[in-house]
């Protein structure tokens, strides 16, 4: 009886022991971490405070690799509509669908409506891989400095949508004319995200590092306002393709 | 001749500005021309990457012709009120739309009056948040 006690309250400890391990591997659950988590929506097209107006793409400065490429999206012959996002398009801050900001067991998810791939970034210490395998999201690491989350992403495999195609139209449009601001296989993406305005507000100031499309680094801010009211719904893409078939893209025509 | 053509409108660039959808261009439709046409729907297609209206119009000659009408994502209807029921077949609807240039019976849906008189949209951004409070 003795016996069975004490294995029960070994038993006990060796519990306790593990949570204080896992809680230690948690970052993001540590005090004072800025509570960034829930909905969020783009502020692309909403009236809020200009201060939380994200700032527009800059002219490029295409490399003669990234001049073709986005003379090619320009043209019918575009990637597939329904291709998942890069991790730049994932941040785009539109105002049509939400963003959901997530806690896992090793750093943080992003979950975007539209989006068929979560996008993770990993807050665990852990460094990027050296033999990475290129992804659509590429690969994502996070460290909190002070109330900023600095997520550094390589290894995007630059088949994702242009930077401003989604809005714009991933596909041929006579009526914009908006040159693509595509990215690489080689972009480095330095992102440093901030609640600001009392917390109802998200910042996401992204350097675009991309010497295979752009001559020098470009650095824009996209913000989101808090939204608890809304929910991310489900978009399965390629549900119903008709467009495709039935004249309404400019591809089809 | 049903399928009425009542209002054929210039300059629609507010339109356009304002129902960027999410999924492709709008190349293929004629931006210049907003078309009423009036019928039955045989479906609703509350689906992604766009819900989809599917009319019967009489077509002047003692038979109807399929129209189909291309709207927003899913979520963007859901957004701005929309249900996957809020339209169900044999519905009476009126369509406000820009025709395909092509001349196939289809077209983007800027509005449609439902039966009981609600005018709705295509989908768009969600609406502001509920006052605080």
């Amino acid at each position: 009886m003795r016996l069975r006690a004490s294995v029960c309250l070994l038993h006990g400890f060796a519990a306790m022991f593990l949570a204080t391990v896992a809680l230690a591997a948690e970052p993001d659950l540590a005090p004072g971490i800025p509570n960034i988590w829930g909905v969020w929506l783009g502020t692309n097209g909403a009236d809020v405070d200009a201060r939380y107006r994200s700032t527009p793409w800059p002219a490029p400065d295409f490399t003669e690799w990234g001049a073709a490429q986005s003379k090619l999206l320009m043209t019918p012959e575009t990637p597939d509509e329904c291709s998942p996002y890069g991790p730049v398009v994932y941040m785009g801050g539109g105002g049509f669908f939400p963003l959901e900001i997530a806690r896992t067991w090793k750093g943080i998810v992003l979950l975007s409506e539209p989006a068929s791939n979560p996008r993770r970034i990993f807050t665990d210490g852990r460094k990027h891989p050296e033999d990475l395998d290129p992804t659509w999201g590429g690969h994502s690491i996070g460290r909190w400095e002070g109330d900023t989350l600095v997520v550094d992403t390589i290894g995007a495999n630059g088949r994702g949508r242009p930077l401003n195609g989604y809005l714009s139209g991933a596909v041929s449009s006579r009526v914009d004319t908006t040159p693509r601001l595509l990215v690489s296989d080689q972009l480095h993406l330095v992102e440093r995200i901030r609640l600001v305005g009392g917390g109802q507000f998200l910042e996401d100031e992204l350097t675009i590092t991309d010497p295979k499309t752009y001559k020098h680094p470009f650095t824009v801010k996209h913000y989101w306002q808090r939204r608890p009211d809304l929910e991310l719904l489900e978009y399965f893409c390629s549900d119903n393709r008709r467009p495709d078939a039935e004249g309404h893209t400019e591809s089809a025509q | 001749m049903n399928i009425s053509r009542q209002l054929v409108l210039l300059c629609v660039s507010v339109l356009v500005a304002s129902a960027a959808w999410a999924h492709h261009s709008f190349a293929m439709f004629d931006l210049e021309k907003m078309v009423t046409v009036e019928g039955t729907v045989k479906e609703f297609q509350w689906t992604n990457p766009h819900c989809w209206l599917q009319v019967m119009v009489p077509d002047g000659k003692g038979g109807t012709q399929e129209w189909s009408f291309e709207m927003g994502a899913m979520g963007m209807l859901a957004r701005t009120g929309w249900k996957s029921t809020t339209l169900k077949p044999n519905d009476k609807v009126t369509v406000i739309m820009n025709p395909l240039k092509s001349g196939a019976p289809s077209g983007r849906l800027l509005k449609v009056t439902l039966p009981d008189g609600r005018v709705m949209g295509p989908g768009g951004n969600a609406p502001p948040p509920p006052p605080a409070g």
